[in-house]
């Protein structure tokens, strides 16, 4: 039983991840075909894996009401938007175009979200205000790059400083690039060694569970 | 009729969520959780239609291809996860999942992200030709950006001792990060203002006699709510307070 | 001086939210309208699609979501209304899930404005998930990954999709993300094996990190945040959104780059004090 729950699980990963290797450099038909067929049921299994997901948040709200924690009441909330903006989408045969699940989307989805991260805005000014101070040589360095750049790509920046956009175009050009593809080189061999010890069972923390 | 409600609602859900400027309160609360709320609905919908429907229902029974109900099944074998005493079964979901990303990415990000980014800094560093030797705006930044990429990756070489030379590449990194952080942190703020801009423009237009000045009524309704809220608060609070 | 300067410091963060919200309200209730400079990024991907020719097959990809639709909304319009200005034949998507009904929405509007047919100037495929596995699928075989358009048309029927089997059969791919999936994905899952040409629009978050993909060639070009969304509709000739919106960005960066150099100011007079006593 213990080879069912511990070793087939790992022995799958094992198999997924050599034959995905060199499929990349096996150009035949059947390795072609095999790649198209496996990406339509990885494609199946994520819709079910985003089920997964809206399922924990459900029993987490669900949880919350058990035990009536503060703000169980909200949950509530969370659940009947949920219901009827499932049943309304239902009705309206998963279409947007003049349908009552186009109504809830662009008049509660729509500025809802954007709201929620607009709001930011004034966090992120509140906190350059409160903390973005010059206290040593590289703060200032970042200071000064961080200056050029909202000055530079601005209209009014560009107005009043006429070469201003093309040094805040150089910057990102030039020394941001050079540090960005440095940062990018490191994770990509980080996420290769991650994907090799996954396919060869050292890290098997996705398989979640003590046994 | 229905661009009219829609407005006044959407911008009635504006501002609850803007109300958290001034502190947290229940029409935020509301708000944020009827978000979470349609957003898992609306999920549901689109899963329900574009892969239940869409792309395992319609082509197993409309083109034949009855091979899709093994993807079909490891799905539900994710959904395993809340039955304690078969939770096991969801591993071999995620081993087939994650197995196959593990091992379709390696080959990709090698040529992608390694191999390409490498010969895009290994460029000529001067050029030589019917000109003679020339050295421009062009060739210096070829050669800062080859310098930029060595003393940054020193940098973050934590396996040997930042000493002597190392030291030196890994300061000058230090430099080209903070001037990329500085740029990032510029973009940052360009991207958030755009939202506080969309947003704004948005309850400006909801505020025309076309919409029975939404924002505005709804403002006053919010802020006085607001006040009233806060005055029965800090009541509570006193009366809580005494003996 | 130096009590004035740490009352500053400490001052409460709702002042410094107002005078962000007013930066922000007046340009656009009294707007000025600077010149905008085309960025050679932006001038890039509108001249690859300049230079199509008539009845190539362009895909549009908008993976992003509602939280990113004053950046990216502004710029799925633009580049649509040049697709069909250029009668290109559309393909719209999204990996997004939450986008689906902003995609739905931009490209129904933008072709009823150019009196383009469903089906036969252009189709919308919707939204599958998978990410990565959407692109290879893609990149395999487009029918079978999308055997339906959003509205339950099989694909195999519309017209504009006749001779398209693959990624391979795509003449220019723009994606306009908000994060990941996004451009990255389309480059290492998409461009790198099936050889077509990639440009992108991004959040100006992300733009800074794309810088790499940019100067190496894998994309084309990119159109990075309001800014070039709004140099993108310079380049069209027709303002919109985007364009309308620098006014306000121009006066919320100059009050950000103001607390920056006041909060700096404060400070420093705070610490000089320090030093002086010690």
């Amino acid at each position: 039983m213990l080879f069912w729950k511990r070793q087939f699980p790992l022995f799958i990963a094992f198999v997924m991840g050599v034959v995905f290797i060199f499929q990349y450099y096996i150009p035949h038909p059947y390795s072609e075909g095999m790649l198209t067929e496996v990406s339509e049921w990885l494609r199946i299994i994520t819709g079910f894996a985003i089920i997964l997901g809206i399922a924990s948040l459900s029993h987490l709200h669900y949880k919350k009401i058990q035990r009536k924690e503060p703000g169980w009441g909200y949950s509530y909330v969370v659940y009947l938007s949920m219901i009827i903006t499932v049943v309304v989408g239902l009705w309206s045969g998963g279409k947007e175009e003049g349908s009552g699940l186009g109504w809830i989307y662009n008049y509660t989805l729509v500025p809802l979200q954007g709201t929620m991260f607009s709001i930011l805005a004034f966090f992120v000014a509140s906190a350059a205000y409160r903390a973005f101070r010059a206290k040593t040589r590289e703060a200032t360095v970042l200071l000064i790059a961080g200056t050029i750049v909202m000055f530079g790509r601005v209209p009014l920046g560009e107005y009043l400083v006429s070469n201003i956009g093309g040094l805040a175009e150089w910057i990102l050009i030039v020394p941001n690039t050079a540090a960005r593809r440095a940062i990018l080189i490191g994770i990509s061999l980080g996420v290769i060694a991650t994907s090799l010890k996954i396919i060869f069972g050292i890290e098997r923390g996705y398989l979640g569970g003590k046994e | 009729m229905e661009g009219f409600l829609g407005a006044w609602v959407g911008v009635g859900l504006t501002l609850f969520i803007y109300s958290f400027l001034y502190k947290d309160n229940p029409f935020f609360k509301l708000a944020e959780h009827l978000y979470v709320g349609v957003s898992m609905g609306y999920t549901i919908v689109r899963i329900y239609y574009d892969t239940m429907v869409k792309s395992l229902y319609q082509p197993m029974v409309s083109e034949g291809k009855w091979w899709l109900v093994i993807a079909a099944l490891l799905g539900l074998l994710m959904l395993t996860r809340f039955i304690p005493k078969i939770t096991w079964l969801s591993r071999w979901s995620f081993a087939f999942v994650v197995g196959f990303g593990s091992g379709v990415v390696i080959p990709r990000i090698i040529s992608s992200y390694i191999l390409q980014q490498v010969q895009g800094t290994l460029l000529p560093l001067a050029s030589v030709g019917e000109g003679g030797f020339r050295f421009g705006l062009a060739q210096l930044n070829t050669v800062l950006i080859l310098v930029g990429v060595v003393t940054v990756l020193f940098y973050f070489f934590f396996s040997i001792e930042h000493r002597g030379a190392i030291r030196g590449a890994a300061r000058v990194g230090i430099y080209f990060l903070m001037i990329s952080f500085g740029a990032g942190f510029g973009y940052t703020v360009m991207a958030r203002m755009s939202l506080l801009i969309g947003r704004i423009d948005d309850l400006l237009l909801y505020s025309s006699s076309d919409y029975g000045y939404a924002t505005i009524v709804l403002s006053i309704l919010i802020i006085l709510g607001l006040v009233y809220w806060e005055r029965s608060s800090r009541k509570a609070v006193k009366k809580a307070d005494m003996p | 001086m130096r009590s004035f300067a740490e009352k500053m410091l400490a001052i409460d963060r709702r002042w410094i939210f107002g005078l962000i919200a007013l930066a922000t309200l007046l340009p656009l209730l009294y707007p000025v309208g600077l010149p905008i400079r085309p960025s050679p990024q932006v001038k890039n991907v509108y001249e690859y699609i300049e230079g199509l020719p008539e009845g190539s097959v362009f895909l549009l990809s908008m993976d992003f979501d509602p939280a990113s639709k004053p950046e990216l909304y502004p710029m799925a319009v633009s580049i649509l209304r040049h697709a069909f200005k250029k009668n290109l034949r559309m393909m719209g998507m999204t990996l997004w899930v939450t986008g689906t009904g902003m995609a739905e929405k931009v490209i129904s509007d933008v072709a009823q404005e150019m009196g383009k047919q469903r089906g036969t100037d252009y189709v919308f495929l919707g939204f599958t998930p998978g990410s990565s596995a959407v692109i290879l699928n893609m990149g395999q075989d487009l029918l079978a990954t999308f055997p339906k358009d959003h509205y339950g048309v099989p694909t195999s029927e519309l017209p504009v999709l006749k001779g398209v089997r693959s990624l391979r059969d795509v003449q220019y791919a723009v994606s306009l993300a908000a994060g990941s999936p996004g451009i990255e994905t389309w480059y290492v899952y998409g461009k790198d094996k099936y050889k077509f040409e990639l440009g992108g629009g991004c959040t100006a978050v992300a733009a800074p990190g794309i810088y790499p993909l940019l100067q190496t060639g894998q994309i084309n070009g990119l159109i990075g945040g309001l800014r070039g969304a709004a140099e993108y509709e310079t380049l069209l000739e027709r303002k919109g959104k985007a364009t309308s919106g620098m006014d306000a960005q121009s006066a919320t960066h100059f009050m950000i780059i103001l607390l920056i150099l006041a909060c700096n100011l404060f400070y420093f007079v705070t610490r000089r004090k320090d030093t002086r006593r010690r």
